[in-house]
């Protein structure tokens, strides 16, 4: 089976709308969660949520886009999609080509017209420009039409574990010979439907989200997109005349790190909350490390879910510590970026690339003591660390959990 | 690609259409709890219910298609957040909105913990689901799944897609839906399940290959039909029956004209859209009843489905039916 090789990549989050901007917002600890007041929820200004800068008029003014059909979701996945193709410098040749595969995943999907869906529903007229934005396929077939993209495509809701398993779903396209390049991830809006479903599950912090603090009160939501560019040995051959990643990267291909492990299980617990013990987290991470053919000790380091939940930190908590016994040194990005919900699993898949790529680590914001009886604490402040493979952590509710594994290819 | 060893299907057979819709005849669900029962949206349960006389075979993992997802909660959690002003809201109908809630009802049910994944691909979703199951049966020999296609007529999904002209307007009692000469179908519902492996020991049918394409250029449709059959069906052979979606929406007859033309009068048609109507997993009843269809004078037969969803999602499944 090939291997799978990531050659681009593009991300727009609360704290920034490029790669670069991203990363040096994590370099210098810099969140990106506040109390903005451009929202369409009368939260706004109470609650503190990580929102993207462009509004949704610059978005569409960027794009050339005057389709009022075409949802903030929508946009933000474009956003991060067009950067990964340009980072990667996929052709329109090979955009087309029906072997590059295009996995989207999305929770919110076209639900972010709120406010349109309700008048629709109370009074659907046939000049409502809405009618077919709502559900989540839209996103993916509007890039697909979009970019004249001829290869397989589809669309995954696994809640907040959808985009880690677009990624693990486009590898295995490519393993199993079915794509030679998949361009995965994953796009969420902020939404007044989302807003207010987690604050009836009275799971939103009114204030920063403190990730693995003994003292945490919930998460922050958030909104985001990125998008990887997958390549297998055949797509790299092609494109530099060698299958080895080395030789790929010799004949000007980027590439920056070897997709190697993944797993998907359920917690079969309940449908919206994980299992103390953390089942289902246990056995992502545990079927990833066999799937990657690595030991626990193999594994450098660990970009968490770590959503700040009471729940979410302790069973994952104590699934690191059931796995790895004392845990790797570990991160939860959500303290810069709030809960992109289905794009959280693509945009911290990026993170946990880009501290690969430059052997650097971030540090995880608002934490001040551990969770009493397990005593885990995260990573304090950004250095420079020597790291071979990285693991990526993913879950949702009805159970869903992900976990991904990155390897270092020099 | 994969053998299906059981199947499982709830779907709206035997109803006939009322006030323009087929809905379906859902048991009685005797093995769900009453309590947890009430809490179910229509789709969970239906897709919990068909579930039910497969999990025996304790699957390896769960894989659900399903085009509309929790629409229905989803729009009565929207009507909460409008008309208490955002105020204090009950989270159960958000909670039961996402679309993965089916597969991981299924997965606490079963208290199965193995894959567990939702496509949500719109008319492609049940499709999606089993080029994954295709996969996984390839990955993990041995291994067995369960895979479904499961969607129901939400109030407001119906709307929008009447609102769009999806939907003939009408009414239509019942008679011949194919020999309507109008645009728009009828509406349909339904949860058909399959429990799958590799292993030909006692299979009811072989799953050949599954293609999806997207577009509405007829010529690339032509051509993708032809590379389909030329890739799975040796020395220009064609398949014994062609089970098509043809939907009663004289817009979308030509898609089904140029299938049945590229095939050739000696492939014999049988269509299956008067029995669960229109909605975007309907592929998996088709494939639940390629499953049950009687054999004549043959101990196989090769049938192709040829489903499209709005013009411009296509697919095929390709299957061998053993006796």
């Amino acid at each position: 089976m090939s291997r799978v090789f990531i050659t681009g990549m593009g991300i727009i989050s609360a704290v920034g709308a490029s790669l670069a901007e991203n990363r040096s917002a994590l370099r210098a600890g810099k969140g990106g969660v506040t109390l903005c007041d451009r929202l369409p929820s009368r939260y706004a200004g109470i609650l503190p949520f990580g929102k993207v800068g462009a509004g949704t008029d610059e978005l569409n003014e960027k794009f050339k886009i005057a389709d009022p059909g075409i949802t903030r979701t929508t946009l933000l996945a474009l956003h991060a999609f067009d950067d990964a193709i340009s980072d990667a410098r996929l052709t329109e040749a090979a955009l087309s080509d029906p072997g590059t595969a295009l996995i989207g995943a999305t929770t919110v999907g076209g639900m972010c017209l709120t406010d349109e869906l309700y008048r629709d529903t109370s009074n659907p007229c046939e000049g409502s420009a809405f009618l077919s934005s709502y559900d989540c396929a839209s996103v993916h077939l509007y890039l697909q039409s979009r970019y004249k993209m001829q290869g397989f495509t589809t669309t995954i809701n696994t809640a907040c574990s959808s985009s880690a398993n677009a990624i693990q779903f486009g590898a295995r396209l490519i393993k199993n010979g079915l794509a030679r390049k998949a361009i995965v991830g994953g796009t969420d809006s902020l939404a007044k439907f989302t807003i207010n479903g987690f604050n009836a599950l009275q799971i939103l912090s009114s204030e920063l989200c403190r990730p693995f603090d003994r003292d945490r009160a919930g998460l922050n939501l958030g909104e985001g997109a990125a998008f990887l560019v997958l390549e297998g040995e055949e797509a790299l051959a092609g494109a530099g005349g060698g299958a080895a990643a080395g030789e790929g990267a010799a004949a000007g291909k980027k590439i920056y790190a070897e997709l190697t492990g993944y797993c998907n299980t359920n917690d079969a617990y309940h449908p919206s909350a994980l299992s103390l013990a953390g089942d289902g987290p246990y056995l992502a991470m545990e079927g990833a490390l066999r799937s990657a053919r690595l030991s626990a000790a193999d594994i450098d380091f660990i970009n968490t879910h770590g959503t700040a939940t009471e729940n979410n930190d302790e069973a994952e908590s104590r699934a690191m510590v059931r796995l790895f016994g004392k845990p790797p040194v570990f991160v939860s990005t959500k303290s810069y970026t709030g809960h992109t919900l289905g794009a959280s699993g693509a945009i911290e898949a990026v993170y946990s690339i880009l501290s690969l790529a430059h052997q650097e680590l971030y540090a995880s914001l608002n934490f001040e003591q551990s969770i009493p009886g397990i005593g885990l604490r995260p990573i304090p402040a950004y250095k420079k660390a020597a790291l071979r493979h990285v693991m990526s952590n993913s879950f949702g509710f009805g159970g869903n959990c992900t976990s991904l594994i990155f390897s270092n290819t020099r | 690609m994969f053998y299906i060893h059981h199947i499982s299907c709830i779907s709206p057979q035997g109803s006939g259409p009322v006030d323009n819709l087929f809905r379906a005849v859902e048991p009685k669900y005797e093995g769900i709890p009453g309590n947890v029962l009430r809490r179910m949206s229509k789709s969970v349960r239906m897709g919990v219910g068909a579930s039910l006389p497969l999990l025996q075979w304790s699957p390896d993992g769960i894989l659900i298609g399903t085009g509309y997802g929790g629409m229905e909660d989803s729009v009565k959690f929207l009507k909460q957040i409008i008309e208490y002003e955002e105020g204090v809201l009950t989270p159960g109908p958000f909670v039961q909105s996402t679309a993965n809630a089916i597969a991981s009802q299924i997965g606490l049910f079963n208290h199965n913990k193995g894959y567990n994944t939702t496509y949500v691909h719109r008319g492609l979703a049940f499709e999606s689901a089993l080029i994954d199951a295709a996969m996984l049966v390839k990955e993990h020999p041995g291994n067995s799944y369960l895979v479904g296609g499961v969607d129901e007529i939400s109030g407001h999904n119906y709307r929008f897609e009447q609102a769009e002209g999806w939907y003939k307007k009408e009414d239509f009692a019942g008679g011949d839906l194919y020999a309507a000469d109008s645009p728009g179908s009828i509406a349909g519902e339904g949860a058909a399940l399959f429990l799958l492996n590799d292993s030909p020991a006692g299979a009811l049918a072989r799953v050949i290959g599954i293609a999806t394409l997207r577009g509405e250029n007829e010529d690339a449709f032509r051509a993708a039909l032809h590379l389909f059959l030329d890739r799975h069906l040796p020395d220009g052979k064609k398949p014994d029956l062609l089970l098509s979606g043809e939907n009663g929406d004289s817009r979308a007859l030509k898609w089904y004209t140029i299938c049945e033309a590229l095939l050739g009068l000696d492939v014999a048609v049988a269509r299956f859209k008067h029995l669960c109507g229109e909605y975007p997993t309907a592929a998996a009843f088709a494939l639940w009843l390629a499953c049950t269809l009687p054999l004549k004078g043959s101990d196989h037969q090769t049938i192709l489905i040829y489903n499209n969803y709005k013009f411009s999602q296509h697919s095929l499944i390709l299957l061998e039916k053993f006796l």
